[in-house]
């Protein structure tokens, strides 16, 4: 559905040239939910913008259903209201000097559809229907609240029957209750309409909920693309991991095949890929078991338990060993550990990456 | 409690003389006869207005030269306020400083340049047609009503640009991005949206620009007055003024009480029409930045093209006319028996001890009037804003009426309280006190205006605090409000400094002599009595007075200021 390939963006700001796209390839096929993920400043809008047409590329080419409606040479550009893109925008951009009804209906009546009146009518109805908020047609923009803004931004850009949907952090502006509600609804709409979306957010934990697939980016490039769940057990790099969650990590360097020398001691872990020399061991809170008992088996560690915290659903942990600080998270059984504990490791858990800061 | 009552009186004082010479005014429209003799009350005067052919045909002429200057301020305010604030145009701070510059310029200064351009005889433009198409007459006039709406829509579109940057930079521009993604056209975007968006804030400023041009005082006077074209502000001015007949405060009265009515409307639509605008203003959560539409070589070329010819014609022109003028005895285009007339000789002819009479007395204004300004209205803001009085929405509209009373309305009110009614009392005619008064009340609607603006910013719990802690109420206001609010009282004393030098429109009615000329009063003088040359070169001399106090404001101002208070 979407291809992008080698796409380039600088941006100039007084004498400086900042690189908000540094070769971006990327493929989204149909019906698919795709978020990009990242930090402010990642590009990830820019990316967005430049696929609705927003922005120009600098280099690279961007093509729609087979169609290509960016190219950098041999020089070519379709302008954003041929693209026949939908898009929910963060400010969700409503005209305030319409009503409900027209903010729908004038790109209905005016845009390429050129529907009659009546035609736009009955559109408008159904698109309203889609977000809950039949019987708002004749209500002015400027009185909805954010939310409602928000379902109105939602109509107005399936109204037009996109084959791509794009939305820009729709729910970055909504309190943290009907951001969760918001979610659930979008994610089950667009599913029933069988439309393609591009969702452009910081949070990652709206992406795992929403996407099918994952594209997570920093500094104007794509780290992995992948679903949730690669993500999160599979990162390729420690960017990506600390992305997806909190990690311990432990120093460390490569003893034989199966075994890494660490800070808080030896253990064996599952090497994907054949490092040597320094590495850095990942693992998060949730994978390490504690107890109290003193046997030393495999992948075992003793420390101290330097503190404990009751959060409701679970337990969090914080343990020292020598020097080292560890968290671990655990389902609360009603018991408060002290004094020495044992922290087991599984390896098939652990990740490895090269050490890049010991170079 | 004692200080409290202290700033209620204070802001009282301030704003009584306001209601006291908007009443002169609405009561001198009803006499008959002149002061001194027995008072007869008549309608006469409103009737003639419309029946006197000729003060019909300075009501006509006087809206035509406020249409005319809307649509030549407009003409150049809206292109560049959105080359400045949508565009990629490199060297837009400059841009936005010389406009902000351009509003300082004194309109007598670049009236009189115009003059000696477009003048229908002496004018070299029209010198040059006739030198070369052996014409009968130049083609151009300056003193007509057309003419005079150019040259004040030249230097009002200073005021409407500011007003108008401040439209498009609190449109969201993804409000047309999210017409253009689904499927609208440039030029429908710009239609049905960016257009509806855009328009109460480039009617606001419209409607600001009529109601400044309906009672412009300083284009008329310089190039209408001798040439028998007559607006509203230069009729009364004649009437108070005759050079044969006695001075007819009647008249002046019902016609000065016609064009306050007149302005009061307009002010009232203004502010009608600003609140609807603010109502499109889009504040996004986060600090957005806006696509800037890039502009390209060509389209760069154009715009720098336009922005040049703007500040030529606006500024520059005038300038170098003037200059040459100030150069020759007499005036001539310029050619070579021109240039080996050129001397200085007008400078050292100048009435020096006048000028230095002049500039002592604008200087005394510019550190008196803006001082005083500011401490009457540090307690009429704080009487709106921070008091519980019952009555302060009273002073809040009391404070508003000097921006819609136009200023020479005001000057004519004062001189008649001070001949006829408080003479005895308080000897105030012909001193320089009765020039700081008036120029004061003036100020009040711009100087509350700023205030009110930053005072808003400050939340009470600060105050709150310091009375909790056992300050009293001047004491909080010594020690809390004023350093908080130093940056706005620094600006707006500047601004308002520099607006007491070019100030001519009130003084041409409360200067009556030597003891309180101020300097443009001098350049106008000079202007009058047909030493054209002469005022040119004092026009000069002024100017180069008036360059440090610009400076001065250049470093210390910021731009946002001056848009919060129109």
């Amino acid at each position: 559905m979407i291809s992008v390939s080698g796409v380039h963006k600088n941006f100039k700001s007084g004498e400086q040239t900042v690189a908000a796209l540094n070769g971006i390839d990327l493929q989204v096929g149909k019906k698919e939910f795709f978020v990009l993920l990242g930090p402010s400043g990642s590009g990830k809008t820019t990316l967005m913008r430049c696929i609705a047409g927003l922005e120009k590329p600098d280099a690279g080419s961007i093509s729609l259903d087979g169609k290509t409606v960016f190219s950098a040479s041999p020089r070519s550009n379709v302008p954003p209201e041929e693209r026949q893109i939908g898009m929910v925008f963060q400010s969700y951009a409503i005209w305030p000097h319409m009503t409900v009804a027209e903010n729908i209906g004038l790109v209905l009546t005016h845009g390429p559809a050129r529907l009659s009146q009546n035609d736009a009518r009955e559109r408008i109805r159904h698109a309203l229907g889609l977000v809950q908020l039949d019987n708002f047609e004749k209500r002015p923009a400027r009185l909805l609240s954010g939310g409602q803004q928000q379902r109105v931004a939602l109509a107005r850009a399936l109204a037009i029957n996109p084959k791509l949907l794009l939305m820009d952090e729709p729910l970055s502006n909504l309190d943290a209750r009907l951001r969760e509600e918001v979610r659930t609804k979008i994610k089950k709409l667009v599913s029933e309409l069988g439309i393609t979306v591009l969702y452009v957010t910081h949070d990652q934990v709206e992406a795992m909920v929403l996407a099918d697939r994952i594209a997570v980016m920093a500094h104007g490039e794509i780290l992995q693309v992948g679903n949730p769940y690669e993500l999160y057990r599979n990162p390729k790099s420690a960017l990506v991991a600390e992305f997806f969650g909190s990690m311990n990590w432990l120093r460390g360097k490569v003893l034989d095949k199966y075994c890494v020398e660490t800070e808080i001691g030896r253990l064996e872990v599952d090497f994907r890929g054949e490092p040597n020399g320094n590495v850095v061991l990942g693992i998060r809170p949730e994978d390490m078991k504690i107890d109290a008992s003193q046997e030393i088996l495999r992948n075992r560690i003793e420390g101290t338990m330097a503190h404990s915290t009751f959060v409701g659903d679970q337990m969090i942990f914080e343990i020292r060993v020598n020097d080292t600080l560890l968290t671990a998270k655990a389902m609360p059984d009603g018991k408060k550990p002290e004094g020495k504990v044992s922290i087991y490791f599984p390896k098939e858990k652990m990740i490895v990456f090269p050490d890049i800061s010991s170079d | 409690m004692k200080g409290r009552w202290l700033l209620v009186g204070v802001s009282a004082a301030a704003l009584l003389p306001v209601i006291g010479l908007l009443l002169v005014i609405f009561w001198m429209g009803f006499w008959q006869s002149g002061p001194g003799e027995p008072v007869v009350y008549t309608l006469n005067h409103y009737r003639n207005i419309l029946t006197d052919s000729f003060t019909f045909k300075t009501l006509l002429n006087t809206l035509g030269f406020a249409s005319t200057t809307v649509v030549v301020s407009l003409f150049f305010a809206i292109p560049i306020a959105w080359l400045v604030e949508r565009t990629d145009l490199p060297g837009k701070e400059l841009v936005f400083t010389l406009m902000a510059v351009g509003a300082l310029v004194p309109t007598f200064f670049t009236a009189m340049g115009w003059v000696f351009l477009l003048h229908p005889r002496i004018g070299v433009v029209n010198r040059i047609f006739v030198d070369s198409f052996g014409l009968a007459q130049g083609p151009f006039n300056i003193a007509s009503i057309i003419g005079m709406g150019w040259v004040e829509g030249l230097g009002l579109s200073s005021i409407a640009f500011i007003m108008i940057v401040a439209t498009y930079r609190t449109m969201d521009p993804s409000l047309e991005e999210a017409g253009r993604i689904h499927g609208l056209n440039i030029v429908k975007t710009l239609r049905y949206i960016t257009l509806p968006l855009t328009f109460p804030g480039i009617l606001a400023a419209a409607i600001y620009v009529f109601t400044i041009g309906l009672s412009a005082f300083e284009v008329p006077a310089i190039i209408g007055m001798s040439n028998k074209i007559f607006t509203f502000s230069t009729f009364i001015f004649y009437k108070m003024q005759p050079l044969e007949e006695l001075p007819n405060y009647g008249v002046a009265g019902a016609v000065s009480s016609l064009l306050v009515v007149l302005a009061l409307l307009l002010s009232w639509w203004y502010f009608k029409v600003l609140r609807f605008s603010s109502r499109y203003a889009v504040v996004t959560g986060r600090a957005y930045r806006p696509k800037l539409v890039e502009l390209g070589g060509r389209g760069r070329l154009y715009a720098w093209i336009f922005l040049g010819l703007f500040f030529l014609v606006a500024k520059l022109l005038p300038f170098f006319l003037l200059t040459w003028a100030a150069l020759l005895s007499y005036f001539q285009p310029p050619s070579w028996a021109a240039l080996s007339q050129v001397s200085l000789r007008n400078f050292y002819g100048l009435p020096w001890d006048l000028l230095l009479a002049g500039a002592r007395n604008t200087l005394l204004l510019m550190l008196a009037v803006p001082t005083l300004t500011l401490v009457l209205c540090l307690a009429i803001s704080w009487v709106i804003l921070r008091s519980d009085l019952k009555w302060r929405i009273v002073f809040d509209a009391l404070a508003f009426l000097p921006h819609a009373v136009p200023s020479i309305i005001l000057a004519i009110a004062a001189v008649f309280v001070a001949l006829f009614l408080v003479r005895n009392i308080l000897p105030l005619y012909g001193t320089l006190s009765i020039l700081i008064l008036v120029y004061t009340v003036s100020r009040i609607s711009f100087a509350t205006r700023i205030i009110n603006n930053s005072l808003a910013q400050i939340h009470p719990e600060l105050e709150e605090a310091a009375f909790a802690g056992g300050l009293r109420v001047l004491q909080v206001m010594r020690k809390i409000l004023l350093p908080l609010l130093k940056p706005a009282l620094v600006y707006a004393w500047l601004w308002m400094a520099l607006l007491c030098y070019r100030e001519l429109t009130m003084a041409s009615v409360l200067v009556t002599n030597q003891n309180n000329i101020t300097l443009p009063m001098i350049v106008w003088g000079l202007w009058l009595g047909g030493s054209l040359n002469q005022a040119a070169a004092a026009n000069l001399v002024i100017l180069v007075f008036m360059l440090p106090a610009v400076l001065l404001y250049l470093t210390v101002g910021r731009r946002s200021r001056l848009e919060e208070a129109l």
